[in-house]
C-alpha cells in the first residue's frame, strides 16, 4: 500500500528521552564484547564497576528527563511516533530502575565471587532486564509495553537460573519461565482483544477512543482488559497469580532475587498503573471491583502465608505479595493521590527489599543455602551490622513510624479512605498487623541468643536472669548448638552456673561481641548502609520523596 | 454483568464438550489394542529408535543460534525491499540491530558455543585453582545431585557444573 510512495514516513527517534534505556543496552553489549575479547574471565571488580557506572549514567540521564517534564510550566509529551510517553511517571520509573540496578550490581559482586559464578552474564542480564523495565515504564503503546515486559522477563528467567551449581536455581528458572511465558501469552491475547475493540494499540489513542465513543457491546474490551490484568498481575505477583513467587524467590540466586523483587515489581506496576488507570480510566466501574479483589486477596493471602514460612526468602516472597496488595490499594483508590501513593510505595519498597535480600545474601553463606529462620538466631552477636540493617528493613516493611515504609502504607491507605473505600483500608491495616508478626519474629530471632526452640522460649519466668543474660557478655555464644535439647537450652537461660560450665566448650569460648562489620563484604555493606539510610532518613525527612512521587503525574 | 454471560456460557460449553468427549470415548469405544496402536505416535512414521536416545547438548546451542540468525534474516528481507524509501533512517536502524546481533554472536563464539567435542578451551579459561576435585566438592551432596557421584568421575568437569 505504501510501496508506491517514494518515502515512508519514518518516526523521529528522540534519543534524548530514551537515553537511559539506550545506555543500559549499550553497556550490556560493551561488557559482553569486552568479555568475549578476553581469554580469561573478567575480574568481578571490573564487571561491577562498569555496571554501576552504567547505572549512574542512566540515573543522571533519568533525572535530566525528569527535569524536562516536571516543574512549573512543563508538561509531559510523547516521543518516537507517540510510542514513548515522557512524563513524571515514566521519569520516576527510570530513576527507580537505575537506582535498583546500582544497588543490585554493587551487592552481587561478592556473591558471584563467593559462588564462583564467573563470566559477565549476570551483570549483562541485570542491565538488559533494567532496560526492559524502563521501557515498560515509558511505554505509550501496548506493543512497546509488551516488548519491555519480554526484555525484562527473559533476562530475569535466565538470572533466576544463573547459579548452575544449585539445583533449586534451575528449578526456579524453569518454573518462572513456563509460568511467565504463559502469562505473556495471555497478556498478548489481551492486547489483541483491546486492539480489536478500540482499533489501536496506542495508549493515548485508546483513551481518546474510549472517551469520545460509547461501545454498546464491550465484551471484547472487557475480556482484553481482564487478560491484560492477568499478564501484569503475574509480573507483580498479585494473588491469585502469585504462585511462582515463593519458589522462584527461594531458588534463584539471592542478588537476582533482590533485583527481581524491586525491578519486576516496578516494571509490572508501571504498566499496570498506566494501562488501567490512565488508558482504561473510563472503564473504572468495571475494573475497580477487580482491582479491589486482587488487592484484598494479595494483602490477606500474602500476610497469612508468610506467617507459616520458615525460610526467610520464602517469607520475603510472601511479604512481597502482600506489598503488591498495598500498591494495588493505591490503584483501587483510582485517584491522583492513590497513584502517587502507589509510586511512593514502589520507591520505598525498592530500598527495603534490596536491603533485606542483601542481608539474606550475606547471611546465607557459601552455597547460598542458609536461609532458615534458625540461621538468623543470634545474628546480632555474630554480625551486628547485618542484624541492625535487617531490623531496619523489616521494621520498615512492617510499617513502623519514622521509616519510609510507614509513609508508604499511610499514603496508599489514606488515599483509599479518601475514595470512601473504608473496607479496603480496614483490611489493609489488619493485614499489616498480621504482617508485623512475622517481621518482628525475624527481628526476635536475630536479637535472641537462645540455642534452641522458639525465640519466645527465651523469655521465661525470671526475667531478671534473662536480662542479665542479655547484658553479660560471656553468656552462650550465638553459634547454634544442635546437640543441646530444648530443655537444656532453657536451663542454660535460667541458670548462670550452667552457662558458666557450658562456656568452657571451645565454641562458646569465642569472643562474644563480634566487630560491627564482621564478615560483611564491602559491596553489600555499602548497599545495606545506603538502603537503610534512605529508608530512615526519608522516613523522617519525608517531604522530598513524597513530592517526588506526587509530581510524577501521568501524561493523560 | 450480562456482558460476561456469553463468555461464561462459552467456558461451560467448552469444558462440557471436552468432558463429554473423553467420557463417551471411554464408554463407547471398544478397546482392542494392537502393537501399532499402542506405539508412540511419530507423525505417522513407524518409530525405529527408542525415544530416549542421547545426543550432544551442543545441538540445542546450534539450533538456538540458528533461530537468532533466522530472525535477523526475516527482518533483513523486507528491509532490503523498501531500503530505498527508508533512506538513512533505515540504514541506521538496521546497523544498530546488526551490531547487537553480531556482538551476541561474537560472545557465543568466545563462549565456545560452536566448538564441537570436549570443551578444552573453556577448561583453560577457568580459574587456575579450579580442578576436577574442587568443582566436585562444591556440588552440595549426593542427595542433592541425585546420586550424581558418577557424573563427577566423567572427563569433563563442565558436566558437573551444568
Amino acid at each position: 500500500m505504501m510501496l508506491a510512495s517514494s518515502t515512508l514516513p519514518v518516526p523521529h527517534v528522540a534519543y534524548s528521552v530514551i537515553g537511559p534505556e539506550v545506555v543500559m543496552v549499550v553497556g550490556a553489549l560493551v561488557l559482553l564484547t569486552i568479555a568475549a575479547l578476553r581469554r580469561s574471565p573478567l575480574p568481578h571488580a571490573f564487571t561491577t564497576s562498569l555496571t554501576c557506572s552504567v547505572a549512574v549514567v542512566s540515573l543522571v540521564w533519568s533525572l535530566h528527563v525528569w527535569s524536562r517534564v516536571v516543574g512549573a510550566g512543563k508538561h509531559g509529551f510523547t516521543a518516537v511516533d507517540s510510542a514513548i510517553a515522557v512524563d513524571g511517571f515514566s521519569a520516576l520509573i527510570l530513576v527507580l530502575v537505575s537506582v535498583a540496578l546500582f544497588l543490585s550490581a554493587l551487592a552481587s559482586a561478592s556473591f558471584l565471587r563467593r559462588e564462583s559464578m564467573e563470566g559477565p552474564e549476570f551483570a549483562v542480564l541485570l542491565m538488559l532486564s533494567s532496560a526492559g523495565a524502563m521501557l515498560m515504564g515509558a511505554a505509550n503503546d501496548l506493543i512497546v509495553l509488551f516488548l519491555g515486559l519480554e526484555i525484562m522477563s527473559i533476562a530475569l528467567y535466565v538470572l533466576a537460573g544463573s547459579n548452575l551449581r544449585r539445583r533449586q536455581s534451575g528449578e526456579a528458572a524453569i518454573k518462572y519461565f513456563v509460568l511467565g511465558a504463559f502469562s505473556s501469552a495471555i497478556f498478548l491475547y489481551g492486547i489483541a482483544l483491546v486492539y480489536g475493540a478500540t482499533g489501536s494499540t496506542n495508549l493515548s489513542a485508546i483513551a481518546t477512543f474510549l472517551t469520545t465513543s460509547v461501545i454498546v457491546h464491550n465484551g471484547v474490551l472487557l475480556a482484553g482488559m481482564a487478560f491484560l490484568l492477568v499478564g501484569l498481575g503475574f509480573k507483580v505477583a498479585a494473588v491469585p497469580f502469585h504462585t511462582w513467587a515463593p519458589d522462584v524467590y527461594q531458588g534463584a540466586p539471592t542478588p537476582a532475587v533482590s533485583f527481581m523483587a524491586a525491578v519486576a515489581k516496578a516494571g509490572g506496576f508501571a504498566g499496570l498503573l498506566r494501562v488501567v488507570y490512565s488508558t482504561l480510566g473510563t472503564l473504572q466501574i468495571d475494573w475497580k471491583p477487580v482491582i479491589w479483589a486482587l488487592a484484598v486477596l494479595s494483602l490477606v493471602v500474602g500476610a497469612v502465608l508468610a506467617v507459616v514460612q520458615r525460610d526467610v526468602k520464602r517469607m520475603l516472597a510472601y511479604s512481597s505479595v502482600s506489598h503488591a496488595g498495598f500498591v494495588l490499594i493505591g490503584l483501587a483508590a483510582a485517584s491522583g493521590r492513590g497513584i502517587a501513593g502507589s509510586l511512593y510505595y514502589l520507591f520505598a519498597y525498592t530500598f527495603m527489599v534490596i536491603g533485606a535480600f542483601t542481608v539474606a545474601q550475606v547471611v546465607s553463606g557459601t552455597g547460598d543455602s542458609r536461609h532458615d529462620l534458625e540461621d538468623y538466631r543470634g545474628l546480632i552477636r555474630r554480625q551486628p551490622f547485618l542484624a541492625i540493617g535487617m531490623s531496619v528493613f523489616l521494621l520498615a516493611q512492617a510499617g513502623v513510624p519514622f521509616t519510609t515504609g510507614f509513609l508508604a502504607k499511610f499514603s496508599v491507605v489514606s488515599a483509599v479512605a479518601e475514595a470512601h473505600s473504608y473496607a479496603l483500608a480496614v483490611i489493609a491495616m489488619v493485614s499489616a498487623a498480621i504482617a508485623a508478626f512475622f517481621y518482628l519474629r525475624v527481628v526476635g530471632y536475630m536479637f535472641s541468643t537462645g540455642t534452641g526452640g522458639e525465640a519466645s522460649a527465651v523469655v521465661q519466668p525470671g526475667a531478671g536472669t534473662a536480662s542479665v543474660r542479655f547484658s553479660v557478655g560471656d553468656a552462650p555464644s550465638a553459634a547454634p548448638l544442635p546437640a543441646f535439647e530444648h530443655s537444656a537450652a532453657a536451663v542454660a537461660v535460667m541458670d548462670e552456673e550452667v552457662v558458666a560450665s557450658v562456656g568452657t566448650t571451645p565454641a562458646l569460648a569465642e569472643a562474644p561481641a563480634a566487630p560491627l562489620f564482621a564478615g560483611v563484604p564491602f559491596g553489600p555493606a555499602v548497599v545495606i548502609a545506603l538502603s537503610g539510610a534512605v529508608t530512615v532518613v526519608f522516613g523522617i525527612w519525608a517531604q522530598p520523596l513524597l513530592d517526588f512521587a506526587r509530581h510524577a503525574t501521568l501524561l493523560f | 454483568m450480562s456482558n460476561y454471560l456469553p463468555i461464561l456460557i462459552m467456558i461451560v460449553v467448552g469444558v462440557a464438550f471436552a468432558a463429554v468427549s473423553i467420557v463417551a470415548s471411554n464408554l463407547l469405544s471398544p478397546s482392542r489394542s494392537t502393537a501399532a496402536k499402542s506405539a508412540p505416535y511419530e507423525c505417522g512414521i513407524v518409530p525405529t529408535l527408542e525415544p530416549a536416545e542421547r545426543f550432544p547438548v551442543k545441538f540445542y546451542l546450534v539450533a538456538m543460534i540458528f533461530v537468532i540468525f533466522d530472525i535477523e534474516i526475516i527482518f533483513l528481507y523486507p528491509w532490503a525491499v523498501i531500503f530505498g524509501q527508508l533512506k538513512t533512517f533505515g540504514l541506521v536502524e538496521m546497523v544498530v540491530f546488526a551490531v547487537a546481533v553480531v556482538a551476541a554472536f561474537y560472545y557465543l563464539l568466545s563462549a565456545g558455543a560452536l566448538d564441537w567435542g570436549p570443551a578444552n578451551r573453556l577448561r583453560q579459561a577457568g580459574p587456575p585453582d579450579r580442578t576436577l576435585a574442587s568443582t566436585i566438592r562444591r556440588v552440595p551432596a549426593a542427595a542433592e545431585v541425585g546420586g550424581g557421584e558418577g557424573t563427577g568421575t566423567g572427563e569433563d568437569p563442565d558436566v558437573v557444573a551444568a
